[in-house]
C-alpha cells in the first residue's frame, strides 16, 4: 500500500513541472506562436526561485522572483519575435541557451559555485495538509499533504480549460492562432494576443521552475530542467494542446519518471532509470504518428 | 554577401556593446576584460592555434547544423551523435592498438560511423513511423547523454581512475601536433571543403538545397526526397561524430565525463548565425572559438568569470539573426525608395 502511495505521489510530483509548462506553452500554441522557450523560462525561474529565496528567506519571494525571472526571458522572446519578427525558432533556441549562459553565470557570480548551490537559508514552498481531507485512508495522504504547487497546477489546468473554450478571450487567443488576418481585421491585434500568452506562458513556466528548485529538491544545479521544457513540448504536440489531454500525458510522464526512480532500488543502473521519461517520450510520439498521419500539427 | 557581411558586423559591434553594458553593471573594465579575450585568443601565434584547435568541434558541429536546416530536417541531434562518434573512436581507440598511420583514419571512421548511426536511429523513426526529427532528436540527445554516461562508469570505465572515465585510447590514435597547430584543424578543414563541394558543387547537394527551400518543388523536379531525407542526416550526423572523435583524439585521449560539454549546441548557434552557410560557418566558428578560448584567460587577468562568454553567445546570435532581418526589410525599403526616386526624376 505505501509503495503505491509514493508511486502515485512520485507520479503528481514528477508530472506538476511539466504539467505547468506544457498548459504555458499550450496557450502559446493556440494563439500561433511556436514557443520553444519553456526549457529556458522554467530554468530562468527555477535560479530566481532560489535566489529569491535565499535572500529573502521567505517562498513567496522565491515565487515572486521565479515568475519575473521567467517573465524576463518572455519579455526578450516578444521583442526579438513579435516586435522584431525574428524567426521563433531561431529565438527560442538562442534564448534556452541565453538562460543556460544566464544561470550558470549568475550561480558563479551570486553564490561563488559551480554546478550546485544550496543553502539552509533558502525556504522552500510549503507542502499543504488539507484538515480532515487528510484522514481518509488511501485517498488522504494522496490528495492532501502535496506541495502548494501541484494544487496550483491542478486549478491552473481548469483555468486554462475555461479560458480557451469558454471565454470570448478564449476564442480571441484561438482566432490568432487560426487565422491572424481575420483576427486583426475584426479590431483585435493578433500580436497583441500573442504577447499576452507568451506572458501568461512565462507565468506558468515561472511557476514550475520554482517547483524544480524549491518543491521537488531545494536547490539550484546547472541545467536543472534537463529536458523537461522539451518533453512539455512534446506534450504539447501529442494532445494539440488540449489542457485536459495535457494534464493526462503530464501524469503518464510523471509516473514514468517516478519509476525510473523506482527501479534504482532493483539495481538498475541510475544512468538507464534517467532514460525512462524520453523513452516515454518517444514511445508516445511513435503512438501519437500511427494515430494520426496526415493531421494538422506543429508547422514542423 | 555584403549584406550578410554587413548585418554581421552590425550584429557582432552591439552583441559585444551589450556584453559590454553587462561587465560595466557588475562593476568590471569591459575595455581592458575585452582587450584580455582577444590579446589571449587572437594575438600570436600560440593563442591563435588554440583558437583553431577549439573551434573544430564547433564548426564541424555548426557544418552539420547548417547542412540539415539548409535542407530541410531540423536535425537537433548534434549532441548525441559528438558524444556516439565520440564513444565509437574512443572504444576503436582502446581495443585496437595500430601505429599512427592506421589508427587516426581508422578512429575518424569510427567516430563518423558513430554519429551516423546515432543519427540513422532519428531518420528510421522519421522515415518509417513519421514521427517528427525535431522531438525525436531533442530526446535521443538526453537517451545518448546517459548511455555514454552509463558505458564510461560501468562497462569501459578505468578502475584507477577517481571520476568514470574510459581508460586512455592507443598512442597511435593521439592527433600528431604540426609544429603549434593540430592536425584537427586540417582534418575539420578538409571536411569542411568536402561538404562545400558536395552541397555546393554536386547534384546531391543541389537536391538538398531545393528540397530545403521548397520540397514541392523539388519533388515535382524528380527529387527522391525520402532517400534524400536519410542522405541529408546520415551526412550530418557524421560529421557531428567527427567532432566528437577529434575532442577525443586531439584532447583528453579518452572518454572523460561531460565531454561533450556544450559543442554541439555552440555549433546549432553558429549555424543560425550563418544563415546556415558554410564559409559563415567556419567564420562565426572561429570567433565563437576565440570567444570561448579568450574568456577563460581574462577571468585569470581580471577576474571577470569565464561563464561570461555563454551569455556573450547568446547576445550575439540574437542580435546577429535580429539585425539580419531587420536589415533586409530596412536595405529593401531604401532600395524601393531609391527607384521610386529615379522614375519620378
Amino acid at each position: 500500500m505505501n509503495v503505491l502511495i509514493g508511486l502515485i505521489t512520485g507520479m503528481i510530483s514528477g508530472a506538476t513541472p511539466i504539467l505547468l509548462a506544457a498548459l504555458g506553452g499550450a496557450l502559446t500554441f493556440y494563439a500561433g506562436v511556436f514557443n520553444i522557450a519553456m526549457e529556458g523560462m522554467m530554468l530562468m525561474a527555477a535560479f530566481f526561485a532560489v535566489l529569491g529565496s535565499f535572500l529573502f528567506h521567505s517562498w513567496l519571494a522565491g515565487l515572486a522572483f521565479a515568475i519575473l525571472g521567467s517573465l524576463a526571458l518572455a519579455a526578450i522572446f516578444i521583442f526579438f519575435s513579435v516586435k522584431l519578427k525574428t524567426d521563433e525558432f531561431v529565438t527560442g533556441i538562442a534564448l534556452n541557451l541565453f538562460a543556460l549562459g544566464t544561470t550558470t553565470y549568475l550561480l558563479r557570480q551570486i553564490f561563488k559555485v559551480k554546478g550546485v548551490f544550496t543553502s539552509k537559508a533558502i525556504v522552500p514552498v510549503p507542502a499543504i495538509h488539507i484538515p480532515y481531507v487528510e484522514n481518509i485512508p488511501f485517498l488522504g495522504p494522496i490528495v492532501s499533504g502535496r506541495n502548494l504547487i501541484v494544487y496550483l497546477a491542478a486549478l491552473a489546468t481548469i483555468a486554462c480549460t475555461y479560458l480557451v473554450f469558454r471565454t470570448r478571450y478564449g476564442l480571441r487567443l484561438r482566432a490568432a492562432g487560426y487565422n491572424a488576418a481575420s483576427l486583426d481585421s475584426s479590431g483585435v491585434l493578433a500580436s497583441r494576443i500573442r504577447t499576452q500568452s507568451l506572458l501568461a506562458c512565462a507565468v506558468l513556466c515561472g511557476l514550475g521552475g520554482a517547483f524544480l528548485s524549491l518543491g521537488y529538491v531545494t536547490l539550484f544545479a546547472e541545467n536543472m530542467t534537463a529536458g523537461r521544457g522539451w518533453i512539455s513540448l512534446a506534450a504539447v504536440i501529442l494532445v494539440d494542446g488540449h489542457p485536459v489531454g495535457i494534464a493526462i500525458i503530464s501524469l503518464l510522464f510523471g509516473f514514468f519518471d517516478g519509476l525510473g526512480l523506482f527501479l534504482q532500488n532493483y539495481r538498475v543502473a541510475p544512468q538507464f532509470t534517467a532514460m525512462v521519461p524520453y523513452i516515454a517520450t518517444l514511445a508516445a510520439l511513435y503512438v501519437y504518428a500511427r494515430r494520426g498521419r496526415g493531421r494538422r500539427g506543429m508547422k514542423l | 554577401m555584403s549584406r550578410k557581411l554587413w548585418s554581421g558586423v552590425v550584429g557582432v559591434a552591439v552583441a559585444l556593446a551589450v556584453g559590454g553594458l553587462i561587465m560595466l553593471l557588475q562593476g568590471y573594465e569591459p575595455v581592458s576584460a575585452y582587450g584580455a579575450l582577444f590579446q589571449l585568443s587572437l594575438a600570436g601565434a600560440g593563442p591563435l592555434a588554440t583558437t583553431l584547435k577549439n573551434s573544430v568541434p564547433l564548426i564541424l558541429t555548426g557544418l552539420s547544423a547548417s547542412v540539415a536546416f539548409a535542407s530541410g530536417p531540423i536535425n537537433l541531434g548534434q549532441p548525441g551523435q559528438l558524444v556516439f562518434g565520440a564513444l565509437a573512436a574512443t572504444l576503436v581507440g582502446i581495443y585496437l592498438p595500430l601505429p599512427a598511420g592506421l589508427a587516426v583514419p581508422l578512429l575518424l571512421a569510427a567516430g563518423i560511423a558513430g554519429g551516423a548511426l546515432w543519427s540513422g536511429v532519428a531518420a528510421f523513426l522519421r522515415q518509417a513511423f513519421g514521427m517528427s526529427e525535431f522531438i525525436v532528436t531533442l530526446m535521443l540527445n538526453m537517451i545518448a547523454d546517459f548511455f555514454t554516461a552509463w558505458a564510461i562508469a560501468y562497462p569501459f570505465m578505468d578502475r584507477k581512475a577517481f571520476s568514470p572515465m574510459t581508460l586512455p585510447i592507443a598512442g597511435g590514435g593521439w592527433m600528431p601536433d604540426l609544429g603549434p597547430l593540430s592536425a584537427s584543424v586540417l582534418v575539420m578543414l578538409a571536411a569542411a571543403a568536402i561538404v562545400w563541394f558536395v552541397f555546393r558543387r554536386w547534384r546531391a547537394g543541389y537536391e538538398w538545397r531545393m528540397t530545403g527551400q521548397n520540397s514541392v518543388f523539388a519533388r515535382l523536379g524528380g527529387c527522391d526526397i525520402d532517400r534524400n531525407f536519410w542522405a541529408i542526416m546520415l551526412v550530418t550526423g557524421a560529421l557531428a561524430g567527427l567532432a566528437g572523435a577529434l575532442v577525443v583524439m586531439g584532447g583528453p585521449h579518452r572518454f572523460i565525463k561531460g565531454l561533450g560539454a556544450n559543442y554541439a549546441w555552440d555549433g546549432i548557434m553558429i549555424a543560425i548565425m550563418a544563415n546556415n552557410g558554410i564559409l559563415g560557418t567556419i567564420v562565426y566558428g572561429v570567433f565563437i572559438a576565440a570567444i570561448q578560448t579568450g574568456a577563460l584567460g581574462m577571468e585569470l587577468i581580471t577576474n571577470v568569470p569565464s561563464e561570461i562568454a555563454q551569455v556573450l553567445e547568446a547576445v550575439l546570435v540574437l542580435v546577429i539573426v535580429a539585425t539580419r532581418e531587420y536589415a533586409n526589410v530596412f536595405l529593401d525599403r531604401m532600395a524601393a525608395r531609391r527607384q521610386a526616386k529615379g522614375r519620378s526624376a
